[in-house]
């Protein structure tokens, strides 16, 4: 397969144009082609949840998702969801004071399943909370601070 | 009882060594700023993705590439037919044979998912559709499954881990009770989260590998053998990595086949393996399987141990899971008896994993000395407290420090372990049986020469850099730490460079022997630093200290000063700027006064160098007690932890905060190990059957209660320069069995094969 399509992607708020095969995932788009690689790639097959981003405001893993399904819509990656001055997103820097990574790799999707979950409203008690993060694996085992960071941005949301 | 103090974050004092700082890189991280190793953005990429063989043993004896070199956008195709030209590299040891042809896509097969051919290609897709196109013909050979075919026979003893004293055989005989139980573990997979992978990129014979690694100058140094190249003309660059846990410590035949393809094709090459590669690749864990037999009197007094044990290795290496590594150390044991087998199959060399040898090793004989206390109708921690261990009886050396008798009687009380009802099944909540088990662990303090280097910058900087590695241990913080106290400056006042071949070298980031490894070499760098603008403060006409006519200076508070308020206080960069200095720069490392280059280079590209826990006058470890409480559905078999409470003597922590997590993680890794983790092999063909996220389980968040963790270390300083031990290994150590223990507690069984599956509690 050689043949490329056209793609204008709105990411974060901005609008990023590229060519690409039509079987290249959001996924290998952003890391690959945009240089947005906070993203993070840890299975290829929908597993992990480290490749979790929003389209139009809802969770999906990018791995399985096509490039080309998320013309016209609203993708937000880890990129996209401190303030413009760049202060943190309150699930950020819960994260930050909780410790809830390590290696850091599986954080930017927790951190985005995080912000949907409390959206959701899912996160109402720590059972709540462990069940609807439980798609994002960490192997470093930050699931204790994960719950608690979660938890505090979701009071002070 | 505790160095632990609860101290409201954000005080000053959480910027010293032993304060609980936040993740020093915490922002970089939580922003996707910070860069892993395939995401360096490099002009001109070529793909590479690999092909497997799909048999267990035999030769490859022909690969039809001619589909795939006419896919499009295929630049090359690499097979056994290709000679690479390289050399066999050092081993850890640091020993090489001359001359010897190393092939990283080699013709016999030796276990299912070898590698065996590379596709390069423009793009990742282009690569994958062509790899699907390569046409192999094997020549089958028979094979062996796994060390339970009868096929692969009872192995070979490794004589330097057979151990004994006083007559174990006999007084096991004479003792009045005696139990026996077959222990076994499976093969267990590290599974970080991100998958290896490398950019490689030549600029004439020089080479930049983009790698996660756990040892930048050891795997700088392989490829630098394989290619014969200099090894200054290597530069690894591994910054961030996600995750590691004993798989990045060595470069990987996949390493020498991408750093190939870009010196043939003269442009970049980026490799990443997928999910299910990475299960094959390299090894994870082996699977053990172990007998015990202990004595004892009516009265629960040990009288004997004897233990065998073995493990799987592949056909082409040794490789040891010991598990009879933690069992002569955990107790008091006058006649004791040891062997342990490694018995080759069709597997990957396995490696070592989160708590090698002490892990699975902890499983038996924590195990079977709860088997002991329920035959003797005792309580499991006093009958551990009655055989405490005074000294190391294998070595026959002291403890340099030992606070597992703390660890056990603080974590029974924290956890409410007297509330406890002796008899299995007797505990319930509704059809919900609960149980309660103890399991202890220990692993060696493990230390290795490192260097440093301090950099004063003009404008009140200071700069730690060091070629170790920060893979979530948190080494970032703690030595950014270390330098804010030495000079008495906010942490954020400190710069840190790490993960890089060409900065000073460094212990692995592995057998937990970094931080008080690098921590010595960072202070010594530090202290000297300062000592030197001292020095400079106090004698040099230019200094406003000079008239103050201290003999020394404070630095504290952000401000150096001579002591008893002496005079002017100046900032660091004020200091600088009345010296008239742009830079203070000082290496240091803690290798003997007078080492040689060679000695040097030796130290830090290999583990010549380390040293064992009893190689001086102590016997050196961490130590643990983990309490479990799991809760059992009567009717399904179904097992969840419900509660862990641990308590660990790591001696002086460096920060507390980072340091629990990393014990949680350990412990979360144990409960996987407990419940849920197995690698499955296809019998038939010796396929992992289960090389993927979903089919090998690991924790998710819903499987983990809450994990209350305890200190109960003090400073160590024979163990590190700075008082801590080892924390990042421990941790995993005797979770297992506190999980099989309070299973049997609860149900009546026991599980003696890891895990505990539903299955064999119905």
């Amino acid at each position: 397969m050689t043949r490329t399509i056209h793609l204008s992607l709105d990411i974060n708020g901005r609008r990023y144009d590229l060519d690409v095969e039509p079987r290249v995932t959001l996924l290998d788009a952003l890391r690959e082609h945009l240089a947005l690689t906070g993203t993070k790639k840890g299975c290829d097959q929908g597993q992990c949840g480290a490749c979790t981003c929003h389209v139009d405001g809802s969770r999906v893993l990018s791995c399985l998702t096509l490039a080309a399904q998320v013309e016209g819509r609203q993708i937000t990656t880890i990129e996209g969801i401190a303030a413009e001055n760049g202060e943190l997103h309150p699930v950020q820097a819960a994260f930050v004071e909780h410790d809830a990574f390590q290696c850091g790799y599986c954080t930017p999707g927790q951190i985005m399943s995080a912000v949907a979950c409390i959206r959701e409203g899912h996160a109402g008690s720590d059972e709540e909370i462990r069940e609807y993060m439980s798609g994002n694996l960490c192997r470093c085992g930050a699931y204790n601070s994960i719950v608690a960071a979660v938890r505090e941005a979701a009071e002070m949301a | 009882m505790t160095i632990m103090e609860p101290r409201k974050h954000g005080d000053a004092s959480d910027g010293t060594v032993g304060g609980r700082q936040t993740r020093f890189e915490g922002n970089l991280k939580v922003t996707g700023g910070a860069t892993y190793a395939l995401e360096y953005p490099v002009e001109g990429l070529a793909y590479a993705i690999l092909v497997q063989s799909t048999i267990p043993a035999g030769r490859v004896v022909r690969v039809d590439t001619e589909k795939a070199l006419a896919a499009p956008g295929v630049l090359m195709v690499l097979t056994p037919d290709d000679d690479l030209g390289l050399l066999v590299a050092s081993d850890w040891g640091g020993n090489r044979p001359d001359n010897q042809p190393y092939y990283p896509l080699p013709r016999q097969v030796q276990y299912n998912g070898q590698s065996i051919a590379a596709v390069v290609a423009e793009s990742r897709e282009q690569a994958v559709e062509a790899a699907n196109l390569i046409c192999i013909t094997y020549e089958k050979a028979p094979h062996v499954a796994t060390f339970n075919d009868a096929a692969a026979g009872e192995g070979k003893v490794m004589d330097n881990l057979t151990s004994g004293w006083g007559d174990a055989e006999a007084a096991l005989a004479a003792a009045p009770v005696q139990i026996e139980g077959e222990y076994s573990t499976p093969r267990e997979y590290h599974v970080a989260m991100e998958p290896h992978g490398l950019t490689v990129k030549w600029d004439g014979d020089r080479i930049t590998v983009w790698e996660p690694s756990q040892w930048s100058h050891g795997m700088a140094r392989s490829y630098s053998e394989w290619f014969g190249i200099p090894y200054e003309n290597v530069h690894l660059v591994s910054p961030f990595i996600g995750g590691g846990f004993g798989s990045k410590g060595a470069a990987l035949a996949h390493g020498a086949v991408a750093a190939f393809a870009a010196r043939k094709l003269g442009r970049p090459v980026k490799l990443a393996l997928t999910r299910p590669q990475n299960f094959t690749n390299y090894g994870g864990r082996a699977a053990t399987r172990q007998t015990i037999k202990i004595g004892a009197t009516e009265d629960g007094i040990l009288q004997a141990i004897v233990h065998r044990g073995a493990s799987e290795t592949s056909t082409y290496a040794d490789w040891p899971e010991q598990t009879g590594s933690a069992t002569p150390i955990l107790y008091r044991i006058e006649n004791f008896s040891s062997q342990h087998r490694v018995v080759p199959v069709n597997t990957v060399t396995p490696g070592a994993l989160r708590g090698p040898g002490k892990n699975p090793s902890a499983f038996g004989i924590e195990s079977a000395m709860e088997e002991l206390a329920y035959k003797l109708g005792m309580d499991p921690l006093e009958l551990r407290l009655k055989n405490y261990a005074d000294h190391d009886y294998q070595s026959g050396k002291p403890w340099s420090t030992r606070r597992l008798r703390e660890a056990l009687t603080e974590g029974a009380e924290a956890f409410g372990w007297s509330k406890r009802s002796h008899e299995p099944r007797s505990m319930r909540d509704g059809k919900t049986l609960i149980g309660w088990g103890i399991g202890c662990g220990t692993f060696p303090v493990i230390q290795a020469p490192s260097e440093a280097m301090i950099r004063i910058l003009g404008n009140g900087r200071v700069e730690v850099v060091s070629g170790a590695i920060d893979m979530g241990q948190g080494t970032y913080t703690i030595l950014a730490q270390t330098a804010a106290e030495v000079f008495g400056i906010p942490v954020d006042q400190v710069e840190v460079h790490l993960g890089d071949s060409r900065l000073p070298g460094s212990a692995i980031a592995g057998g937990s022997m970094l931080a008080g490894s690098i921590l010595g070499a960072v202070h010594k760098a530090a202290t000297a630093a300062r000592d030197e603008l001292i020095g400079l403060a106090l004698n040099d006409e230019k200094s406003p200290l000079r008239d103050t006519g201290a003999n020394t200076l404070t630095f504290s508070g952000g401000r150096i000063a001579a002591p008893r308020d002496q005079g002017p206080s100046l900032t660091l960069s004020e200091l600088m700027a009345a010296l008239g200095r742009d830079e203070i720069e000082v290496l240091r490392n803690t290798l003997p006064d007078g080492a040689t280059a060679q000695e040097q280079h030796q130290a830090w590209t290999s583990m010549a160098k380390v040293q064992g826990p009893t190689m001086g006058e102590y016997s050196m470890h961490s130590w643990c007690a983990h309490f479990a409480e799991v809760r059992v559905d009567e009717d399904f078999g179904t097992v969840r932890v419900s509660r862990i409470v641990s308590a660990f003597d790591c001696g002086r922590l460096y920060n507390p905060r980072l340091v629990e997590s990393q014990w949680r993680g350990g412990i979360i890794m144990g409960i996987g190990q407990a419940l849920l983790e197995e690698g499955l092999v296809d019998q038939r063909n010796g396929r992992t059957v289960n090389n993927n996220m979903g089919d090998y389980l690991v924790p998710t968040n819903a499987d983990v209660p809450h994990i209350e963790v305890i200190s109960v270390g003090i400073p160590d300083y024979g163990a590190s320069a700075l008082g801590g031990k080892g924390v990042g290994e421990v941790g995993i150590v005797g979770v297992a069995p506190a999980i099989a223990n309070a299973v049997f507690h609860a149900t009546g069984k026991r599980v003696r094969d890891l895990p505990i599956t539903l299955e064999k509690l119905i």
